[in-house]
Order: C-alpha cells, then structure tokens, then sequence
C-alpha cells in the first residue's frame, strides 16, 4: 500500500483474513455446481478409450491418421473385426 | 456470457466432484462380480454390419416415434441403448442388443432396469420427471411392474456394458434378469497425469478406461465407436436438450438449480433454434455442457455419426443430420450388398 494511503490512527475492529472465508465460498461453489454435474467424467484431450500400458497399439490405427485413431483408443484397441 | 453457459463451463470439474468418491467406491464393491470387459463384447456377434443405432431416452423417442420405425424397418444392425432407455426400447418391441449403464447413484438407476423390490412411489421425483412415456405418468407402479416383468422376459438376450461405477443394486438387477454383464471403467482423469484416478482404477482391475462424455447416452455412442469400432452410427432419442414447451419444472436439474440459483434459475435455460426444422428448443447447463462435449468428441472420432433424432440440439461439426427413414434405408443397403 502507498505510504499516504495508510491511515494515521487504529480501528477497533479486528479485520479477518480473508483467506479462510474466500476457501469457504469455493466450497460452497463447488459443492453446488456439483450438483449439477453429469453422471460420468469427460476429460478433454484424452482418448475415448484407454487400456493401460504396455499392450499393443489399436490394430484398426492406419498410418496417417494418427489424430483421429489417437482420439480412439490409446493403448490396445478393439481386435480386428 | 449467459448464466447458463458459465455454469456449463464449470461441469467437467464439478462432475468429477459428483461422481468420483461413489464411483470409485462402487468399483470396489463390484469388483468380485467382475467376470467380463467390455472389450469382449467386440468379439461377440451382436447385429450385422458396420452399421449401429444409439438410443437415448430423450423426448423425440417419442415425438418422432422413433423407436415403432425403427422395428417396423427391421434394422439389422446392432442397437445399443442408455439405461433409461431400455423401458422404451422393450414397449416398442425393441430389443437391444447391448444396454449401457454408468450412472452411481444408489437407488435411481435401478428403476430403469424395473425395480421389483418397488412397493410404493417413492418421495424421489427423478423418475417421474424424466421418463417421458405417458404411460408412467399414470400408475407409476403398474407401469413399474410391467417394465420387471419385460425386463425379466428379455434380459437373456441382453448384454449390459456396466460401468464400474454402476450401483450395486443394478448389477444385482441385471445379473437377477439373467443379463451378461460386460464391464469397463469410466475415465475420471487424465490417465497420464501424476497420481491418477483412472490409472489407479486400471491398475485396480485391469479393464478399459472409456472418455464417457458427461451421460450414458455420449458414453453409448463412445462404447458404440471405440469398443464395438462400429463406423456408422445413427442417434436416436440424443436430443441433448429439452423439446419446445417444456415446463422448467419438468428438467433433470430444475431442483437443484432452484436450490442454487434461487429466482435466477430461469436464466440459466438457454434457448437455440434448431436449423432445420425451425423449433425452439432448449437446454440446462448439463445438457448445454453434454452437447459441446459430444461435438468435441465426434469432431476427432473415427466415424460417421448421424444424428437421427429429427430435432434436438445436436448438430455441428462432426454430426451429419439425417431422417430416420434415410439411415435406415441405407444401411439396408448395405447389409444386402453385403450379405
């Protein structure tokens, strides 16, 4: 703060931080938007399907088309079919 | 911005908020009745063709009658169905051939299965809300115990893709109804992120991770795609909104958006013309939330996706429109063109 804004006398009244009431309404905030949330994730920029590591990639994947086979599956795909 | 639309940007973090803790915890309670993935179901013949319907549960099932054109076209392809479509699918004489199920709700989700413990309406207007067959709005108990008594009769010749996340009382349901349960985890988090919840699900029980896209219905079409790799996919009853002249008061979220929001609830609706036909239809922030991830999941997918519900809010990039009658008069084609 400025030197000349800061007031030449003392109040009586204590001011809080605002720390804890500023978490509190995030809570709050948060708790209530949850309640409107949907009844399964979405996480964006990831695949539509995972299946861990180390197995082979998705056999249906054709060079060249790898954004959209990535938005697939990433890890093994579905067998051939 | 529009209350509405910044509300919607808040909901992929405010589902995993939702869902996450009783997810998780019901994994761990299914986890010994897990016998099957999902992932075996691509090797299990379902209908023929590269062809798929998708049925959701919103209102043009009915509007539009989808469901009665789709048996009298006697589509041979394969049909997966939301949950809370399954009651629909069974009374128009539709029997699909996988039915997904995520949602972890303890006591709603059974309901959809026919709920046979179900011996007086419950204080919980979720059901009687959303299910938009007439005939439930009757005798909420009659049309209770038809729907177990369907269910029971059809259930063999129904495969569940059950989601870990499904509620106990469900997997009990279906596995009562004699129905095969395939299983898959839902994506909670970015698997490569440190400290994942999906990476600690896999590693938990060894089974695929599906993006479910905010409801059963996207999760369907996910499952539908990426699982069944089926690479033309119709939509039917996806309307991702509600359909013109709906009271507020009849939406999945009007509650809690009330609880929330207080006399600027209504604000929270928005309202979009549908290009085509010309109707005014609208969403809450969910369903306005559910429609832009569809839109960014079908933009990268695979596949073609052609939304057949002659209405709704689900057009865009990545979404071709298409009458019923069209999508199923071509995939004809194809299963005679190629046996």
């Amino acid at each position: 703060m400025p030197e000349f804004l800061k007031g030449n006398y003392k109040l009586d009244a204590k001011i809080e931080d605002k720390a804890d009431a500023t978490d509190s309404t995030d809570e709050f905030e948060k708790k209530a938007l949850s309640r409107l949330g949907g009844s399964i994730c979405f996480v964006s920029k990831k695949s539509l399907m995972w299946q861990g590591e180390a197995q082979p990639k998705a056999s249906r994947a054709t060079p060249g088309n790898g954004d959209k086979d990535k938005a697939k599956a990433d890890g093994a795909g579905p067998k051939d079919r | 911005m529009e209350l509405g639309r910044k509300i919607a940007e808040a909901l992929e973090a405010a589902t995993f908020e939702r869902v996450a803790g009783v997810g998780l915890a019901n994994a761990e309670a299914n986890r010994s009745r897990i016998a099957r993935s999902v992932l075996d179901l691509a090797e299990t013949p379902l209908g023929a063709g590269e062809a798929a319907i998708v049925v959701g549960a919103g209102p043009s099932l009915y509007r539009r009658r989808s469901l009665e054109r789709l048996r009298a076209a006697g589509f041979a392809g394969t049909i997966v169905a939301a949950d809370g479509a399954l009651g629909a699918c069974l009374r128009a004489g539709v029997v699909p051939h996988v039915v997904v199920s995520v949602d972890p709700h303890p006591e709603r989700i059974v309901r959809w299965f026919g709920d046979p413990t179900l011996s007086a309406p419950r204080g919980d207007d979720y059901f009687r809300r959303q299910e938009m067959d007439p005939t439930f709005h009757g005798d909420e108990l009659a049309a209770n115990r038809a729907l177990v008594e369907l269910v029971n009769a059809y259930g063999p010749k129904i495969k569940v893709a059950a989601a870990t996340s499904a509620a106990p009382a469900v997997v009990e349901r279906c596995e009562q109804a004699g129905m095969d349960l395939y299983w898959w985890n839902p994506m909670y988090d970015d698997y490569d992120a440190p400290d994942s919840l999906s990476r600690r699900l896999w590693e938990m029980n060894g089974l695929p991770c599906l993006n479910g896209g905010g409801n059963v219905g996207t999760a369907a079409w996910v499952l539908t795609h990426a699982v069944l790799a089926k690479a033309r996919i119709g939509l039917i009853g996806i309307d991702l909104g509600y359909a013109p002249g709906t009271p507020y008061e009849k939406t999945q979220y009007y509650p809690e958006l009330v609880e929330i929001l207080g006399d600027r609830h209504r604000e929270a609706f928005i309202h979009t013309t549908h290009p085509e036909t010309g109707e005014v239809w609208f969403s809450d922030p969910a369903y306005h939330w559910f429609r832009e991830v569809f839109l960014e999941m079908a933009r990268s997918a695979d596949c073609r996706t052609v939304n057949c519900t002659e209405g709704g809010l689900l057009f865009g990039p990545g979404i071709t429109t298409a009458t019923l009658d069209s999508f199923l008069a071509e995939a004809a084609g194809d299963t005679t063109r190629h046996g």
